[in-house]
């Protein structure tokens, strides 16, 4: 396994979050990853996993607490957010693709526009994930026309073809049919042998045991327990994580 | 299992005793109503009261000594059809276009003489078809790999060539090229309905997109103006919009300032699509899905760039059907103008059915306009499912 350096690219320290309906989604939640660090967060519906990963690439705002990524502090300014952004790649459980662009386009479209970069070379590197996703073939195709297996590895390679430093993950492997999700692990776990900071939110034991360095459990807005996956699930010494893990192992 | 013909006919109109009923009565009621139709059309009709005012219907009082304009115009626009229509096509000739170029040949042959034309206009009308299948021939052929030894650049700027075109026929038909002009007030017939709705069109759609994202804008100011202007616009006859833009336009600015009354009519006629156009194109902004902006945004496109490239186009794709729903009644619409005395189709023909030498001609003349306005109509429909088509990228490949 890839080991993490010491570097810091996230560093959240007691965030809150109250949605506008006034509801306490995240109660102070405490999270260090490193660089080349693979970190599993799981936890049962509605502890607040997505609205936390969501934090780091400020698709949710928080109101207390702080988040610095990659050395940028998370605030309002919104060239700040726009520079994290790039940075940091997202996979969603539904792909979120582009329908009206083909593969290479959904590819290349975010390159071209945000970095500036020639389209040429940008498809050039396109094609290299695509392959690199297994899926070189299909580039001409409408995300439409594609199973969901090949959707989400599509999606992954639109985040890579950015060049991020961190890739967030939230239940990639949720909406797919279960032959489809080996397809998709395979390709998160050749990114983590290549040594990609990932935080991931999933409930696919196999995946966090093999290839996460870290586990963490939330529930009710909170970080529970974090350890590492052969003692997060043989051994966990918080009540919370073995009422959870007694649900889904 | 396949069906004999006479099977075929039984299951599908006489399945049952009472489908049988329906069927028979329909039979009988359609078919008495064709012959009596085609019986008066062919018969009793007298369609010398379209052959002698053809040249009205068709332009109004466009002064004679300048309808070269006009056929330059339309030529301009066989070919540019022709171009488009080849370079879209290739070398294929699917059952549709061999069907569309004999109605097209048809259609030259048969209407200029019909309509009793000289000679030489004749011969014009054959020429402009032939342009017209001729570059559909020719570019068919030969003209994609004309475009592929185009520089990329070059070749970015060629859809421009559409607006270009639309403004050089503005001008010819307002007298450009050649000297002296041709005010306004001299178009009449088709071709001031066809420049009415094509002008309302083109300008309501900028005008409709901005109002739908003004109306989904985070600033109270632009949001609150967008609603009050759509729901006001949206709660008042065109009829209405129509006196108060000839009046208004006069009290606000000074006799000789006030533009004409053509223009002012086409604008409340932009302004009154536009309105339509905003809820069209809101109803596709609200069908596309949160995460297609949270994937964008997540990948570092600005807003700008998010709405340009990922948003819009889904959104307007989603509204295409309901906004060329708009410019049908749009183009139905513009016979309103002929209330505000101007000589659109319709108003020409009133005109003509005035004239005591055609007195009781009345069928003849509403069912040539009928003809005309379906046929405008259906060419907007099949252009809207025909690019309605090419945007659907969910179709297996
Ligand atoms: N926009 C919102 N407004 C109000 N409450 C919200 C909103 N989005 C989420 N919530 C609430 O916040 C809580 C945390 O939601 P979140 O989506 O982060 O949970 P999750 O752990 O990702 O759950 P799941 O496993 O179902 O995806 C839930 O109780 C949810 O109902
Ligand atoms: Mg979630």
């Amino acid at each position: 396994m890839n080991q993490p350096s010491a570097e810091c690219m996230i560093e959240a320290r007691g965030v809150q979050k109250w949605y506008p309906n006034g509801f306490h989604a995240l109660r102070g939640v405490d999270l260090t990853v490193h660089r080349g660090e693979v970190v599993v967060v799981m936890g049962p519906s509605g502890s607040g996993k997505s609205t936390f990963i969501r934090t780091f690439n400020a698709l949710e705002d928080f109101q207390q607490g702080s988040i610095t990524v990659d050395g940028r502090a998370l605030s309002n300014d919104l060239r700040d957010i726009d520079a994290i952004r790039r940075e940091v790649g997202m996979v969603f459980q539904q792909f979120n693709l582009f329908p009206h662009l083909s593969v290479l386009e959904n590819l290349t479209l975010a390159p071209i526009q945000v970095r500036k970069r020639p389209k040429a070379e940008v498809e050039e590197q396109a094609y290299a994930l695509l392959e690199r996703v297994g899926i070189r073939e299909q580039a001409d195709k409408y995300p439409g026309q594609l199973s969901g297996g090949q959707q989400q590895r599509v999606a992954i390679a639109r985040s890579l073809c950015m060049e991020p430093r961190i890739l967030l993950f939230d239940e990639p492997t949720s909406s797919l049919d279960p032959e489809m999700v080996r397809e998709v692990l395979e390709v998160m776990r050749n990114l983590a042998a290549d040594g990609m900071t990932m935080v991931v939110v999933t409930h696919e034991v196999g995946f966090a045991r093999e290839v996460a360095h870290r586990v963490v459990l939330m529930a009710e807005g909170q970080v529970v327990e974090e350890a590492d996956p052969a003692t997060f699930f043989t051994n966990p010494s918080h009540e919370r994580s073995r009422q959870f893990l007694a649900q889904i192992l | 299992m396949t069906l004999s013909l006479p099977q075929r006919l039984k299951r599908e109109l006489a399945a049952t005793p009472l489908d049988g009923a329906v069927s028979a009565v329909l039979i009988v009621a359609i078919t008495a109503a064709a012959i009596g139709f085609l019986g008066w059309a062919f018969g009793r009709a007298q369609w010398l009261v379209i052959q002698a005012n053809g040249t009205l219907l068709a332009v109004g009082r466009y002064p004679v000594e300048q309808q070269w304009r006009l056929w330059l115009l339309v030529g301009l626009l066989a070919a540019a059809t022709g171009l488009g229509w080849g370079l879209l096509r290739g070398r294929r000739w699917p059952f549709n276009d061999r069907l569309a170029s004999v109605l097209l040949v048809a259609l030259g042959l048969w209407a200029p003489a019909a309509l009793g034309l000289s000679l030489p206009l004749q011969v014009r009308w054959w020429a402009i078809t032939a342009l017209l299948l001729g570059l559909r021939w020719a570019f068919g052929r030969w003209g994609a790999a004309g475009l592929a030894r185009l520089h990329p650049r070059v070749r970015r700027l060629l859809p421009l060539g559409f607006p270009l075109l639309y403004l050089i026929g503005l001008w010819l038909i307002a007298g450009g090229l050649g000297l002296g002009s041709v005010a306004p007030s001299e178009w009449g017939g088709l071709l001031l309905t066809l420049l009415m709705a094509s002008l309302a069109m083109l300008l309501s759609f900028p005008l409709g997109v901005l109002l739908a994202l003004g109306r989904r804008s985070e600033l109270p100011l632009l949001r609150w103006g967008s609603v009050l202007y759509i729901e006001f616009i949206r709660g008042a006859p065109l009829i209405t919009l129509l006196f108060l833009g000839q009046n208004i336009l006069g009290f606000l600015l000074p006799g000789g300032l006030a533009p004409d009354r053509v223009w002012r009519a086409a604008a409340v006629l932009t302004l009154f699509c536009a309105a339509y156009l905003a809820e069209a194109v809101r109803s596709g902004l609200a069908a596309v899905p949160r995460g297609q902006v949270e994937a964008a945004r997540s990948l570092g496109l600005s807003v700008p760039q998010t709405l340009g490239a990922v948003v819009l186009p889904q959104a307007l794709r989603t509204a295409l059907p309901t906004m060329v729903g708009q410019f049908i009644s749009l183009l139905q619409d513009t016979t309103l103008l002929s209330l505000i005395g101007l000589l659109d189709l319709l108003g020409m023909a009133r005109s003509v059915m005035a004239n005591p030498a055609y007195l009781g001609k009345n069928a003849e003349v509403y069912l040539t306009l009928a003809v005309l306005f379906w046929c405008c109509c259906a060419a907007l429909g099949l252009g809207s499912r025909a690019l309605e088509r090419r945007l659907d990228t969910t179709r297996p490949a």
